[in-house]
């Protein structure tokens, strides 16, 4: 017991790293996610294609991968290459990845949005912008709360992936301490932490849904 | 000066000519019904005269401004998007399916248009409301979601939205056919009122009761084209069209 708690203080630190990496991915993935969707559903076919290529590619590639080429393998493009801290290195390719699945999320659920719903808008003068953001996007949000949920609770796991920009998450850190003191007990504190993060994320999510149900 | 002009208006699905030149004058105050087999081109012709669906030919005058019309070279040119909101709007629309907003509940389907479209104040905007609402008999429904009400409430709450937006005039494609058959008469009776207000109103219909009581005129449609339009008596009593006297044959048996 006491070496639990002698170690929850370095294992608290490398949470704070996961927590940032996480909180920053969301905020910036899911709002791209939805312009990506927009983009998806347009009517410029060109804009489809583009963005259907966006998807496979980074649907279609490891996330480590896409990790080690923003990190390592960037500063060797012509032009674009810049050299990134490992952090923004970190930002840079969850919210690329993240988006991505995001996109095809909110594509899926404003296609679920029955035919009618943009009819009745126009019959009532609402142009594009109104159309979505009062409208439709409301009702994807319900219909898309499931999946976005299950994979913000994949992200929480999906940052222990930059361990492999030697940063030090909470996954870092607790290897660092098993190799240390040569006692397995920090993976056991490590899983109970990432367990009440999700199990957090969770509850979140079960209240937003449950607000979302009052129309049903 | 009509209401609503449509002159030779034609619309194509890919291949398929679905409206083969079709006109149709409505004047102020009129009730129009137009009666059809499925498939006959009727509803597409009602989403043509708002811009739901965009015609290849011919020309549309809603209260005397030009919403589309085609030029010499066969191109058919639409008013700029903004004026042609406008004009459409002039329009209010009952859809066969309601399409009322799940997300908001009764009051706010009704008042989301007029003032988020049209910025008028929301206190005004929602008086007029709530007399509409207790006009078709649901003002103590205001408050609840859709998904709350039957069909044929749903129905006379996308009649009060449509109404909500002050319109010159409304169409109806297929109000009562997706309601079961106790729930019509609540709709009619709503429809039937405001003719009596003198609101034009273009109806799509299978109820032959309604157009055959309410409407001045009945429009029969059949591959495209209008095969016979008249006064209701000469439309049920005298039909000349052999189309049309098959398909009263059909119905009225």
């Amino acid at each position: 017991m006491d070496y639990i708690i002698s170690i929850i203080p370095q294992m608290l630190m490398g949470t704070v790293d996961t927590l940032r990496l996480f909180f920053v991915t969301i905020i910036m993935s899911i709002p791209l996610g939805v312009l990506l969707a927009l983009g998806r559903v347009s009517s410029f076919r060109w804009l489809r294609t583009l963005l259907s290529g966006y998807v496979w590619l980074l649907r279609g590639t490891p996330l480590m991968l896409q990790l080690l080429f923003v990190y390592y393998g960037l500063p060797f493009i012509p032009v674009v290459g810049v050299r990134l801290d490992d952090f923004p290195a970190a930002i840079l390719a969850f919210v690329l990845n993240y988006a991505a699945y995001f996109c095809e999320i909110f594509r899926a659920g404003i296609q679920s949005i029955p035919k009618g719903q943009y009819e009745a808008a126009h019959t009532l003068g609402m142009d594009y912008v109104q159309t979505m953001r009062r409208v439709i996007l409301p009702q994807v949000f319900k219909v898309i709360l499931p999946p976005v949920s299950n994979e913000t609770i994949t992200l929480v796991k999906d940052t222990s992936l930059i361990y492999v920009l030697a940063m030090n998450d909470l996954l870092r850190t607790t290897r660092n301490l098993v190799q240390r003191d040569f006692n397995i007990m920090p993976f056991m504190v490590a899983a109970v932490f990432y367990l009440v993060m999700t199990l957090v994320l969770t509850y979140m999510f079960n209240r937003i849904e449950k607000n979302f149900s009052r129309y049903d | 000066m009509y209401k609503i002009e449509a002159h030779n208006i034609v619309k194509n699905f890919e291949e398929l000519e679905v409206l083969k030149g079709i006109n149709m004058n409505v004047s102020e105050g009129e009730v129009v019904a137009v009666i059809g087999p499925s498939g006959s081109g009727k509803s597409t012709f009602l989403r043509c005269l708002n811009k739901l669906e965009t015609i290849n030919g011919g020309k549309i005058v809603i209260d005397g401004e030009v919403l589309a019309d085609t030029n010499a070279a066969g191109e058919v040119v639409y008013a700029p998007m903004k004026e042609s909101t406008r004009i459409a709007c002039k329009m209010g629309m009952v859809f066969q399916q309601f399409n009322l907003f799940p997300h908001m509940t009764v009051l706010e389907n009704l008042i989301e248009a007029p003032v988020h479209v049209q910025k008028r104040p929301a206190a005004e905007v929602i008086k007029e409301a709530e007399t509409l609402l207790d006009k078709v008999g649901l003002l103590e429904k205001r408050n609840v979601y859709p998904r709350r009400l039957s069909g044929g409430q749903q129905q006379r709450v996308a009649i009060a939205r449509a109404l909500a937006m002050k319109p010159d005039m409304m169409l109806f494609d297929e109000p009562t056919s997706s309601l079961d058959p106790e729930l019509t008469g609540e709709v009619l009776k709503t429809m039937r009122n405001l003719a009596e207000e003198k609101m034009t109103m273009v109806v799509v219909t299978h109820e032959m009761g309604f157009a055959r009581e309410v409407a001045k005129r009945v429009m029969f449609m059949a591959d495209g084209i209008v095969q016979e339009e008249g006064t209701p008596e000469e439309i049920f009593e005298h039909p000349k069209n052999e189309r049309l006297q098959a398909f009263l044959n059909t119905i009225l048996k």
